[in-house]
Parts: C-alpha cells; structure tokens; sequence
C-alpha cells in the first residue's frame, strides 16, 4: 500500500476499531521516521564526530600509540604511569586552581551584575549586549593576545596602577606566581552567558514578594537572601554545573598566553594544554588518550558531587 | 502530482539525509586535494604534495621554485602545502596518522628522529650530496641512513645591536678570545651603561647555547645511547645563568621569562632593550629588517678563550624529507636533487633557507645574496676551522630538550629551586621523555 492510499484511508475515517487502531499506530510510527529522519544530520554528526573519536580515544588510552606507528596494546600501562607523573599532577593541581577559584567567582560577578541589570535602567539592552560580548570574546585568540600584552610589565595595567603612583613594574604574566591569576582573571571577565541567564532568572520573581517583604521592613540584604538567592537557587546550580564542566576544558587562554609551554615554570599548564603538549609534542597519544578519560572521570565525579549536594540548597519552589 | 504534507516531509528528511552523508564524504581523507594520492594519473602526470612552513618570503620563494620546477618537467605537478612553525607539526602528525603524509616534507633538527627512526621518511640515499661541505650531510641520518637532506646552512650566533654600544660607549667585544665569563661581563656592563634592561637575551631557552658548553666541555647532548651528558654539566649551564642574572647581565627573572614568549619582531636586540642575543645566522637579515639598521654578528663564547677551541658546528636550518608512504618516491627525490644541486632553484630561493651547503651551487648564486646574506656566508666560511664533530640529531622525545632546559631554568632564576635540584631534575625528565 502506498504511503498517499494509506493517508487517504486514515483521513476518511476516524480511528475507532482494531484495525484502525493499528493502522493510526502505523501512522504515528512513521511520524517517528520522519522525526528520525530530521535528527539524523545531528545523529550521523554526533556518531562521526563525537562518539566514533570517543571510543576510538578509549581503545587508544591502552596503547602505546605515536601518531606515526600503528597503536601496540598495551594494556592498563598508560593509567599506571599517570600515578608517577609529576607534571600531571603539577597540571591536575593549575586547573583545580582555576576552576575552584575562577568559577565562584565569575559567579559572582555575573550575578552581580545582573541583578544591577535588573533594576530596570534606561537602555537596558545595549547594557546587556556590552556586557555579554567579552563572552563572545574570552575564549579567542586574539583576546588571550590582548590578555598577555595588558599584563606585561609595560602593558596597560602597569601603566594605569603607575598614573595612580604605585612601584608597578612586574611583569604579571611572567611571574609564576601571578601568571594563572590573570588567566583567572581573564575567565571572571568573560561572565556575559552566566548573566544573561541570571537575568532572565531575576525576570521570573515576582515582584510582589519584594513589596511584600517592604512592608514587613526586611532589608535589601535579607530580601537578597531570603527572596533572591532562594528563587534563583535553579539558575545558580545550572550555572554552576555548566561552567565547571567548562573550565575543566579551558585550552586556548593558557595556550595562547604561554605560547603553548604552560610557562613560566608550568604554573599555567592546564590539563588540557598538558594532555596537548603528550598527544602533539611528545608523540604519546597513547597517554593523552588515558588522560582524557581520567579527564571525563574527573568532570562527571565533580558533576555528581553538585547534583549529590544541590538537594539541600536548591529550592524548586514546590 | 500535489505533494501532500507527510510526502514532503519524507522527502525533506531524505535530502537532508542524502546532503549530510554527501558532506561527510567530502569531508573524507583523500578527497580535500592535498595528500599524498596521485600515483600515475591521467596521461602519466605525476602528483607532489610539498608541505613547508614559513615566512612570506620563503613562500614566495618556494611557490617559484615549484613553478620553475613544473615548467622544466611538465609531467610533475607539485601542490604546495604552505604553514607556520608550530601549527605545521600539529598538521603533520595527523597527517601522518591518517596515511596522508604530503610527499615532500620539510623537516626540522626536532622532528627528524620522531619521524625517521619510526620508519615514516623515504630513504634519500639516491640523493646526490657529492658537492656538500663537509658537516652538512650527517645531521639528517638516522640510523645512518639519509632521510633529510640539509637545505641550508645555519650555525649559532651573538647578534649584537652596534647602536646600544654606541650608548653605552663600548667597543664590540672581541669573539676569538671572549669565554662565557666576559659575556657576562660586557652583557652587564653594556646594559648599565646604555641603560637597558637585557645585556644578553634569549639564553634560557636555548639548548644550543647549552649544547655549546656541553661540547665545549667534551661532551654531547646526545650520543646513540642517549643523554650525552650528565647532572653536572647542566649544573654549570644553570649557575652561568644564575651568574649573569644576579650580575645583571641578561635581565630580571621577570623580563626574561617575558622574552620567552614573544616573537622574533620583538625581541631585545630588535626593538633595543638589548645588546646582544643568542639568534641563528639565517636569521640576520630578518633581525636586521626588524631592528631597521644593521645587527652584528659575534662568535659564541669558548671556555678557553680561544675561538678555534670553542667546537662550533653547522646546522641544518631545515632539511628536505620524503614520507615514506608517497606514491612516487623517484619523483620525490628527483626534486630534492634538484632543490640541493641545481642552480636554478638555488638562484630563486638563495639563502633564505640557509647558506646553500652544495659548494659550487653557493659559488655560483652568492653574488645574487642580499648584504646580509653574503655577511653570514662570509661568517661561516671565516669559522670554517672552529668547527667540530657535527652532533646527532635529537632521538624520540629529545625535541622536548629545549622546552625541559627552559622550565627548570625558569625555576633556578625565580630561586624556587637551587641549580643543583633543577639540573638533577631536568635530566631525570629527559632521560623518561627519551625511554618512551
């Protein structure tokens, strides 16, 4: 039976026997095809493009595998090497750094800022959009470019706190003591999609509660906590969760910054940019393939440990 | 015949389902043009791919040679894979990975033994190096076998800027007695007086320069077995340099590591925060064109004090290889033949990639130099007899050299760790990057 036949039947009648049941259920399956057939540009995408490299990557992970050789087995080698490595953890150590520190405190900033968005200013969108295009921005090239001339010891930043009379002459990016801070720094800046979110968050509390709690003589502090942070609880923890798992991946600041070294002296050598430098330097794919799963361990541990204890400070409004 | 609703749905999904798959194929290796696919071709042309990186001179120059190469032999058709340093080895890998190695690869002293030792370079015994100097063949065998030929000659050198001594009123130093002491000396003395910050630069990273006190020291970087030296040679590589910071000679902890990440257009000597630089000879005229006036170029210091003892050598500054893998392997050596003996590729690149190491080739086109060029052919001709043995090339995982040599020295000048501890560690770091 054709598929315009079979339609026709279906249109004429109105499924009530059996029959017509099955030939309504028929329908509804071939409804899924061409739902199916819509995702597979996606589907096809993400076999291809993310899954086939993932497994390809896990099998690789128990090589030992150059790039220019075939891979050779190698069985668990590559997992026990990376308990006696000390430039893993010197790199493990950076990123947690970063990712403990950078992300609260982009947080911060974003929630800051959104809520001084909120307060209903004239020209409220072109605000928005300024403060949402370092977003667009922190994670390119040339932003980690501008980045590593501004902290220079004669960059803008030096230049700005020596009109304000201070002794600055240290070179902030070439200092291993102060080098990851500006690429913390860098992260906190780029705080435009948290705050966005943020902001439609803020839209949805109504403002009565606010008026409310006025007239009841709470304070602006303990409205924040007791209406905003509650309400907003959702929105906290989505964002969270998506940034850390962001952060973990950062590459290209500390890439760019360091000119790939992970200098001065590894102290912005992020994982990723490690696991680069083993897989593309060094020729071990092998080892870059095991870090990476150690890598995907790592986000999903810090991923449920968030959801493990979102239950008792996320408020669902129920 | 109307399509209804549901029939046009269908056929919108298979579209698209018949457009992605299409551009997924086209995505596929083999079919984006470059690689190293060809073989005999329609009506027996012969297909090259030749990856170089590079700076738009040498592009300009090597799309000419394959130009002049094509017109001279009409069969061959050379595709050009031009690109830039550090993304070129990215590239190259997955290249290789992929079974897709161009042809024609320009190689570097880093690379050579990852690729070479595992099999990936095409034998270039074929290739006629009868004419070469002396020391210029041997850095790119392997296993003694040829698997890069050298494309031009390069040795280290102190580039120094006349017009910060003219600040600083001092004479060039002499280079035939100074030892790495007096470097120090004039470095800080130079930068006091011309009142800059760096008196000599772009050292912490160099494993030439250290490659140089390790020679000098009777030793190599690296013999067959390995590490050619041991703890106590990179100890004194690692208090000269703490000498001279703490003489103020090359900088703070601070300006040095800043140096480090910047390019060559702005490094000391060029924008004059400094005297003097450890720089490759191939690179004067591209320092000068940078600086705007003309740069010196110094000897590297002796231990001795004595220029005919301080064991230089001549560098390949890039070598020609072939990928194993390539359809047409006579094709392939056919032009690197022709880049190492003809003069016609001679005349068009000159010594862009280095003083042409084929003697009566250089003979014939030095007149054709740029000042600059004929300054540094002049050099090496001067310091002929200061040459020594020509050192191996780096093993698997020896390319790592200068990026270890750098960070654990980051380490001794900031006065995290002592010179003693960096130089223990920067061998045991070695030694596990080269076992793998």
């Amino acid at each position: 039976m054709s598929a315009v036949s079979e339609l026709s039947t279906i249109h004429r009648v109105k499924a009530k026997t059996p029959e017509e049941k099955r030939l309504a259920a028929r329908e509804a399956g071939r409804d899924n095809k061409a739902g199916y057939l819509f995702l597979l540009p996606w589907l096809i995408g993400l076999v291809v493009i993310v899954a086939g490299p993932m497994f390809a990557s896990l099998y690789l992970s128990f090589t030992n595998y150059s790039l220019i050789q075939a891979p050779e087995f190698i069985g668990l080698d590559n997992y026990v090497r990376m308990f006696n490595d000390p430039r893993l953890l010197k790199s493990l150590s950076v990123t947690f750094i970063y990712v403990i520190v950078g992300v609260p405190a982009q947080l911060i900033v974003a929630l800051a800022i959104a809520m001084l968005l909120n307060e209903g200013m004239k020209g409220l969108a072109i605000y928005r959009s300024i403060f949402y295009l370092p977003s667009m921005l922190g994670a390119s090239v040339a932003i980690a470019l501008l980045w590593r001339q501004m902290f220079e010891a004669d960059g803008v930043v030096n230049q700005i706190l020596r009109l304000f009379g201070f002794q600055a002459t240290t070179s902030w990016i070439a200092d291993p003591q102060f080098a990851l801070w500006t690429i913390i720094l860098l992260h906190v800046w780029t705080f435009g999609s948290p705050m966005v979110i943020f902001l439609a968050g803020l839209r949805q509390i109504p403002g009565m509660y606010y008026e409310a709690a006025s007239v009841d003589g709470a304070s602006k502090w303990a409205q924040f906590r007791k209406i905003t942070l509650p309400l907003l609880s959702p929105i906290i923890f989505f964002n969270l969760v998506l940034q850390i798992i962001n952060a973990f991946q950062s590459f290209t600041q500390a890439y760019v910054v360091s000119n790939g070294t992970g200098g001065p002296a590894d102290s912005t050598l992020f994982y990723t940019l490690y696991l680069y430098q083993r897989g593309f330097v060094q020729f071990q794919m092998g080892y870059a393939s095991a870090m990476a799963w150690l890598l995907v361990v790592i986000i999903a541990a810090f991923t449920a440990i968030n959801f493990y204890f979102s239950k008792r400070w996320v408020f669902y409004g129920d | 015949m109307a399509l209804n609703r549901r029939q046009f749905l269908i056929g919108a999904g298979g579209l698209a389902a018949a457009a992605t798959t299409m551009g997924l194929g086209a995505c596929a290796p083999g079919s984006s043009g470059g690689g190293s696919q060809g073989g005999g071709g329609e009506g027996g042309e012969t297909n090259l791919a030749l990856a170089w990186w590079g700076n738009p001179t040498r592009n300009k120059n090597t799309e000419a040679m394959m130009a002049a190469y094509m017109a001279a032999n009409p069969n061959v058709k050379i595709s050009g894979q031009p690109g830039e340093f550090s993304s070129y080895w990215d590239k190259l890998a997955t290249q290789t990975a992929g079974g897709q190695a161009p042809d024609i690869i320009q190689m570097d002293m880093n690379y050579i033994s990852e690729y070479g030792s595992r099999g990936a370079l095409l034998d270039l015994g074929s290739v006629d190096t009868s004419k070469f100097v002396e020391g210029t063949v041997d850095s790119g065998k392997i296993n003694d076998k040829l698997v890069g030929v050298n494309a031009g000659i390069n040795t280290a050198v102190i580039m120094a800027n006349p017009k910060v001594f003219e600040k600083a009123k001092m004479d060039l130093p002499d280079d035939k007695t100074w030892t790495w002491d007096q470097m120090i000396e004039v470095g800080a003395e130079a930068a006091s007086k011309a009142g800059v910050p760096t008196g000599v630069g772009q050292l912490i990273n160099s494993d030439t320069m250290f490659g140089i006190l390790v020679r000098q020291r009777g030793k190599n970087l690296f013999t067959p077995d390995g590490i050619g030296f041991d703890v106590a040679d990179a100890q004194a590589w690692y208090d000269f340099l703490l000498k001279g910071v703490k003489a103020k000679a090359f900088g703070t902890p601070e300006q040095i590591s800043e140096v480090l990440a910047k390019p060559l257009d702005q490094s000391p000597v060029v924008v004059e925060s400094g005297a003097m630089q450890y720089q490759n000879s191939n690179q004067l005229l591209a320092v000068s064109e940078a600086a705007g006036q003309k740069i010196e170029m110094l000897r590297p210091p002796s231990l001795a004090g004595k220029a005919t003892e301080r064991k230089g050598w001549y560098k390949a500054s890039m070598l020609w290889s072939a990928s194993a893998k390539t359809k047409n392997p006579e094709a392939a050596i056919a032009w690197i033949n022709w880049f190492a003996n003809d003069q016609a590729a001679a005349a068009i690149d000159l010594a862009e990639r280095g003083i042409p190491p084929n003697a009566e080739v250089l003979a014939a086109v030095k007149s054709k130099f740029s000042p600059e060029q004929q300054v540094v052919a002049k050099f090496i001709e001067d310091t002929k007899t200061e040459v020594g043995n020509t050192p191996i090339a780096p093993p698997p995982g020896g390319g790592t050299i200068a990026e270890l040599l750098s960070r654990h020295g980051t380490d001794v000048i900031f006065g995290r760790t002592s010179s003693a501890e960096s130089a223990q560690k920067f061998v045991d770091e070695l030694k596990s990057n080269l076992q793998v």
